[in-house]
């Protein structure tokens, strides 16, 4: 076991190799505020890769409904619980990571799905928690509530599926950060499925081997955005590259967001992966849930989201989600415009940091009719 | 007595005789050693392997590297080996109540495997996966591999019958049957078997040869060319492995060989598995 450095959890940690940080890093940010769970990405996924044979039930993307839905069945909830209740004293994490928690024999604290806990991937859907002792005033957090959690591979920065494998069969790539499985060497063993918390490594019975999603690199090698990206219809989503802390440049989309408006989360930094999926977690949901999930930056992230209507910075950058099929490397804001660009700075889309509003009198005196909403 | 009872009788002695016969050649050996025959006997249940004496293997668990097996499963491996025609075969025989042969997440398979080292010297390298620029090579057998062997129909329903598939790209009615499109789309979803690396399916031999040189570096030989068949007695399996003799593995010659069994519902599978120390082995001359 080497020590690293993990920033989400703001201290050193075990880990099986070195740290070994990409030239960059792949990274995205899902706004859950805009999710509605229409499964678009889930499908955008599905038919570009995972239509084969034994893949039937494999779901590189899919969209859960928080608190009840998984995929697979409890996949966050059995692993929190086998880490048996574990603290933060502020942005320290004091208790133990799944490396450090690992058992005798082994080198990742995990569990292994059956079949039958991906048999029903959308279970779960739109159930509500609530607390009906309180009554059921609306009001913000919500007396009940869910939220739709969009998830996909978190290409780690310290992953466990990498860190499990006893044959070296996956890998990070140095040159953008995306972990794959090497197709020629994985023998099946499964150990990549057990050790990854968030259950994004699946065993395929038909070609015996575990496969997972690869962040559409065919595509970041051409600087677009992967499939579930863009296919997104809520446009909840954005693909970029994060630095490390210590080198956030504020005209970096996903550096100003995650590391300068701290208004995205990671997803479960205390199993000590350092994912680089970030959520801007749900305005509407109990901040103790959110902190048990998003970790401590939850309050700040909720503030500083809740600004954006009097913030035109952060509104315009929200702005960008969706707004190309581009890797937007670098945006800046000119007056009430937002322009998304390339690394060289060069410009790739430009769009309102406001969309304009027209307010139309009711009732057309050129046509002598009224009119209605619909076009 | 009557005629009935006299047949009885004479058959029971008949019998015993033959018993007796049976476990004498058969009497347990500190050693490995493969007797020469004319044609190695390729079912495990064939009588012919009576004949070979049987060495008992202990085994122990893997526990040397990381992912260890930390509880035991199965106690032993009986062995018992022949020679013919610059082959070696082994057939090993161990205690498995429950058949394993459906992979599937969370779900192992029974295997076995027999190592021998590369080169035949006296000095043997490490038993667990040989080392660094001494290598071993290990044929490798699965229950899977077995079934796929006998016919196992290759559909997705042959691991869960009730599957619903809406559609495969490949299947596509504007794909022709049988033509290189559809082939090349079906390949397209199934990346391991599009780089070579078939775990599964179709297969004539349920068996592998792999190389290794330590840990974590075990790699398929360039080419498969040992044979295999497993099947279930009542209370385990049978499985021989038939491979050619390593250059320099000549009759009285020695060298070591050392044996794996994975038990699937025991969650065994790769590194987690039950195992020997190297065992010597002897080649018998022919009488």
């Amino acid at each position: 076991m080497a020590r690293v450095y993990n920033w989400q959890i703001g201290r050193e940690m075990s880990y099986w190799y070195p740290e070994a940080r990409p030239k960059r890093q792949f990274a995205a940010v899902f706004d859950i505020n805009k999710c509605i769970a229409c499964q678009t990405c889930t499908l955008a996924c599905k038919t570009t890769w995972t239509s084969g044979r034994g893949q039937e039930y494999m779901l590189w993307n899919n969209v859960e409904t928080k608190p009840y839905g998984f995929y697979p069945l409890a996949w966050d909830v059995k692993l929190l619980e086998m880490l048996n209740g574990q603290r933060w004293k502020g942005r320290v994490y004091l208790g133990q990571t799944i490396f450090e928690a690992a058992p005798a024999g082994e080198r990742v604290l995990g569990w292994r799905p059956q079949a039958q806990d991906y048999a029903y991937p959308n279970v779960g859907e739109d159930d509500c928690a609530g607390e009906i002792s309180r009554g059921a005033e609306l009001s913000l957090p919500h007396a009940h509530w869910f939220f739709y959690l969009a998830r996909i591979c978190n290409h780690c920065t310290y992953p466990a599926c990498l860190a499990s494998c006893p044959r070296g069969a996956i890998y990070k790539r140095p040159e953008d950060g995306i972990v794959l499985v090497d197709q020629s060497r994985c023998r099946g063993y499964q150990e990549c499925v057990k050790a990854c918390p968030y259950k994004k490594v699946f065993f395929n019975p038909m070609t015996g081997t575990s496969e997972k999603c690869i962040a559409c690199f065919p595509k970041i090698e051409q600087g677009l955005q992967p499939q579930c990206f863009v296919n997104c219809i809520g446009k909840i989503r954005l693909a970029g590259w994060l630095s490390p802390p210590g080198q956030a440049r504020p005209d970096n989309p996903v550096d100003y967001l995650v590391h300068i408006r701290k208004v995205a989360l990671p997803l479960f930094p205390q199993f000590g992966l350092e994912p680089n999926v970030y959520y801007i977690p749900p305005v509407h949901v109990p901040e103790r849930f959110l902190e048990q999930m998003f970790g401590p930056g939850v309050s700040e992230a909720l503030a500083a989201y809740r600004s954006a209507p009097r913030d035109p910075e952060l509104a315009g950058l929200l702005c960008l989600f969706g707004s190309t099929e581009m890797i937007l490397a670098r945006w800046r804001r000119q007056g009430d415009w937002v322009v998304g660009a390339d690394e060289k700075g060069v410009e790739v889309v430009r769009v309102p940091v406001r969309e304009p509003v027209y307010v139309r009198a009711a009732f057309d005196t050129q046509r002598q009719i009224m009119r209605t909403n619909c076009p | 007595m009557t005629i009935v009872t006299r047949v009885l009788v004479g058959l029971s002695i008949t019998l015993l005789a033959g018993g007796v016969a049976c476990k004498r050649a058969t009497a347990p050996s500190l050693e490995v050693i493969a007797i020469p025959v004319q044609k190695v006997p390729s079912d495990p249940g064939d009588s012919a392997w009576e004949r070979a004496p049987e060495h008992v293997a202990r085994l122990l668990v893997q526990d040397v590297v990381e992912p260890r097996l930390m509880k035991p499963s199965t106690a032993e491996v009986r062995v018992r080996a022949v020679t013919a025609a610059g082959e070696i075969a082994f057939r090993l025989e161990w205690e498995d109540p429950v058949r394993d042969d459906m992979p599937g997440p969370g779900r192992f398979v029974d295997a076995c495997a027999v190592q021998l080292p590369r080169k035949i010297e006296a000095e043997v390298p490490n038993p667990q996966m040989g080392e660094a620029g001494r290598p071993v090579e290990i044929t490798f057998w699965r229950a899977d591999w077995q079934a796929w062997a006998e016919g196992r129909r290759d559909d997705i329903r042959s691991f869960y019958p009730n599957a619903a598939v809406d559609h495969y790209p490949f299947a596509a009615p504007s794909l022709k049957q049988g033509s290189p499109e559809q082939a090349e789309m079906a390949r397209r979803y199934a990346p391991a078997e599009a780089v070579g690396n078939r775990r599964s399916g179709p297969r004539e031999q349920p068996v592998e040869d792999l190389v290794a040189e330590g840990p974590g570096t075990l790699a398929p030989a360039g080419k498969t060319v040992s044979r295999g068949k497993g099947r279930r007695w009542d209370r385990g399996w049978r499985v021989v492995l038939a491979r050619p003799l390593p250059p320099g593995l000549a009759p009285r010659a020695r060298t070591q060989v050392a044996f794996a069994v994975w038990e699937g519902s025991h969650g065994e599978v790769g590194a987690r598995k039950m195992r020997t120390g190297w065992i010597p082995l002897l080649l018998k001359e022919t009488p």
